[in-house]
């Protein structure tokens, strides 16, 4: 029966292609509105890495001023990064099984003369837990080992376009890179590694992709790397210089553990715990105790990586969609009343007033698919434009895509529109009282 | 086959009421075939309309195959209409966008039969009415009396107890006038119930029955006062015309 009556329904498009053009281009725009602004809000929001994402945890610890809180909207948060001092502390616990502190910092690449002029590029100090606790792909060679963290090895990991630009996207992984004052042999070399928001590091900006180069984090001793990053400081330790300032209470390291259950996270917030109550004996922490270990999602949503401009434009997209769909019901009021004689001769020969409901609802539902097809593409047109415009400002496309949820969001909305704007046409076109419409 | 007892209707607005049936009763045996007749506001289409479960009464009884139908709900009088009942009307009421084929398939699929049925059901009915080379065409592109046959054949593929035709030749020349006559009178001497409204003497005289209407009542005309006869008489004669 359903596709009798969708036949049904074709034909009746097809009976009157004006109205019907003008009906299916109504969803059509609210459908591309919304998907639009669906998918611009989706591009934040969704999970950087959903398989790993609650096993991933960020750690947060309050060694904030004790006069004051951290400054932000919420005063009950800590700091979003942690110091070098309770970082050396965290690496201490054998819970995880990874874990690691990182920091970008900005170094001079001297690439071989005839391929280019030295040039400065942002650098990732992180541990060799870094690329599989993000489950980071390679192209050629792997991530360093914990031997070469100790050393500190100077090993260095690229990007694919980082290969590209200096080894013309060969296989580099045993060449040497000249970064700052030193040469470092090259690992591995990643396979196109593009998270939609840079999750690992959202204390800058977010949507960025990430780093083009990798290298051991205990480097930042001998080589006294300072960081690129954000800095949060309130006190000083009193030493001066670059050893100075590692002891001092300035927040400038994020801190990421993979804890494998609930269990172990537990134990974990035990353990940080326990580290704080220790610290406030000698002096530091003065505040209450305020330790976060936040999934992904968690720190997403503390980090405000979704803009709150785009829940809003989201919720005005919906409210134009039914407007769109609320302004069809006249039209297709008119289109399915007009239709009474029919619907006379329907009912004589037997339709009940659910066949007759259900016939029109069809036909509403397929204007609406119709409608949501062609909306999907001017929103593919849309997104594409927001795309170049994003690449002039962030240097980077693709970040507004359709994936598969949301296309099959827009498939729901367009059928939720179908069903809005049709329900009422279609139950008044139901109870059409047969003898009064049947032409004799 | 078909009992109304005492069925009264009345239409009514703000300002007035019309009695379209008044103390309306008739008989029907199974096999009849009824010709009613009736001039203009007679009541005949509202008692077509009660008839088919296309409208509901106000006060009375009515009985269709030994069923009280008197109040049903509208799912089952639907039910009632799709497997009892066949509708013939004069300006035959097939549904533009559909072929031959799709318009006699329209009470089979609400009948919710499987599609082999229906299609079995459908070619038997179109070589009955003689269509079965017009079976893909629209009715636009059949002429009036064919598309009749196709109304006919959409009747005949439901294999109702009770046939209600209005007017089925109405719109047609002498010629499909007869045609289709021969068509409900063979329909009729298979067993079927017929109750055919029409104005014409020469259709009213092949019906084994003719019922009168006058004022929303059935009426004989040989009973009737002069004055009332006379009245009868000269509408019906003038309809005749």
């Amino acid at each position: 029966m359903l596709l009798h009556n969708l036949r049904i329904a074709w034909k009746s498009l097809r009976r009157n292609v004006t109205l019907s053009v003008l009906i299916v281009s109504g969803i059509a725009l609210g459908i591309a509105v919304s998907t639009t602004f669906a998918a611009f809000r989706h591009a934040f929001s969704k999970d950087p890495i959903p398989q790993k994402s609650d096993v991933l945890r960020y750690v947060r610890l309050d060694s904030w001023d004790p006069l004051k809180p951290y400054p932000g909207d919420d005063p009950s948060r800590p700091p979003t990064q942690i110091t070098y001092r309770d970082m050396q502390g965290l690496m201490k616990s054998t819970i995880p099984v990874r874990q690691g502190g990182m920091f970008v910092s900005n170094f001079y690449v001297y690439p071989d003369p005839k391929v280019g002029r030295p040039f400065r590029e942002l650098t990732r100090l992180c541990f060799s837990d870094f690329f599989p606790m993000f489950d980071v792909p390679f192209q050629y060679g792997s991530g360093w080992d914990r031997k070469a963290d100790a050393g500190p090895d100077p090993v260095v990991v690229l990007s694919q376009e980082m290969n590209h630009k200096l080894f013309g996207g060969a296989n580099s992984v045993g060449r040497t890179v000249r970064l700052a004052d030193r040469d470092f042999r090259v690992v591995g070399v990643l396979a196109g590694w593009r998270p939609n928001v840079r999750f690992y590091d959202l204390t800058q900006n977010q949507i960025a992709t990430p780093e083009n180069i990798y290298i051991p984090f205990n480097l930042l001793r001998p080589m006294q790397i300072r960081t690129n990053g954000n800095t949060d400081g309130w006190g000083t330790s009193g030493a001066s210089g670059f050893e100075g300032f590692l002891q001092s209470e300035v927040c400038w390291i994020q801190y990421w553990v993979e804890l494998p259950n609930e269990k172990s996270a537990g134990a974990y917030l035990d353990f940080l715990n326990a580290y704080v109550l220790e610290q406030k004996k000698t002096g530091r922490f003065q505040r209450p105790l305020n330790n976060r270990l936040s999934t992904v999602s968690e720190w997403m949503t503390d980090a405000g990586v979704v803009p709150k401009q785009a829940t809003a434009m989201l919720i005005v997209s919906l409210l134009f969609l039914a407007v769109c769909a609320v302004n069809l019901v006249g039209l297709l009021l008119g289109k399915f009343l007009a239709r009474g004689g029919e619907v006379g001769v329907r009912r004589a020969l037997g339709a009940s007033r659910a066949d007759i409901f259900l016939q029109h609802i069809v036909e509403c539902e397929l204007i609406a698919v119709l409608g949501g097809a062609i909306g999907i593409l001017l929103s593919l047109g849309a997104l594409a434009a927001m795309n170049a415009w994003l690449k002039t400002i962030a240097a980077r496309g693709g970040f507004f895509r359709l994936d598969l949820s949301m296309i099959l969001l827009s498939v729901g909305l367009s059928l939720a529109a179908g069903l809005v704007a049709g329900i009422y046409p279609a139950w008044r076109t139901c109870r059409l009282a047969p003898a009064m419409h049947l032409k004799v | 086959m078909l009992s109304m007892k005492k069925i009264q209707k009345v239409y009514r607005t703000d300002m007035i009421e019309t009695h379209a049936l008044h103390d309306f009763s008739i008989d029907v045996t199974t096999g009849e075939f009824v010709a009613v007749m009736g001039r203009s506001g007679s009541g005949k289409t509202t008692f077509l309309n009660v008839a088919g479960l296309l409208d509901t009464f106000d006060e009375g009884t009515y009985h269709l195959d030994g069923q009280d139908v008197s109040r049903l709900s509208d799912n089952e009088m639907s039910k009632i209409r799709n497997q009892k009942i066949g509708f013939i009307f004069q300006s035959f009421n097939l549904i533009p966008d559909l072929d031959v084929f799709d318009n006699i398939d329209v009470p089979l699929r609400y009948r919710r039969l499987p599609a082999a049925d229906r299609r079995e059901r459908i070619e038997k009915a179109v070589r009955t009415v003689g269509l079965l080379s017009r079976n893909h065409h629209l009715p636009s592109q059949l002429s009036g009396g064919q598309q009749q046959r196709v109304a006919i054949a959409r009747v005949l593929a439901g294999d109702p107890k009770f046939i209600l035709a209005d007017e089925p030749t109405g719109n047609l020349d002498t010629m499909m006038s007869r045609e289709v006559m021969d068509l409900l009178e063979k329909i009729n001497d298979s067993g079927t119930t017929i109750v055919m409204v029409t104005h014409t003497p020469e259709c009213a005289s092949r019906a084994s029955r003719q019922i009168h209407l006058l004022d929303g009542e059935v009426v004989d005309l040989n009973s009737l006062p002069p004055e009332n006869a006379d009245r009868s008489s000269a509408s019906l004669a003038s309809t005749l015309q």
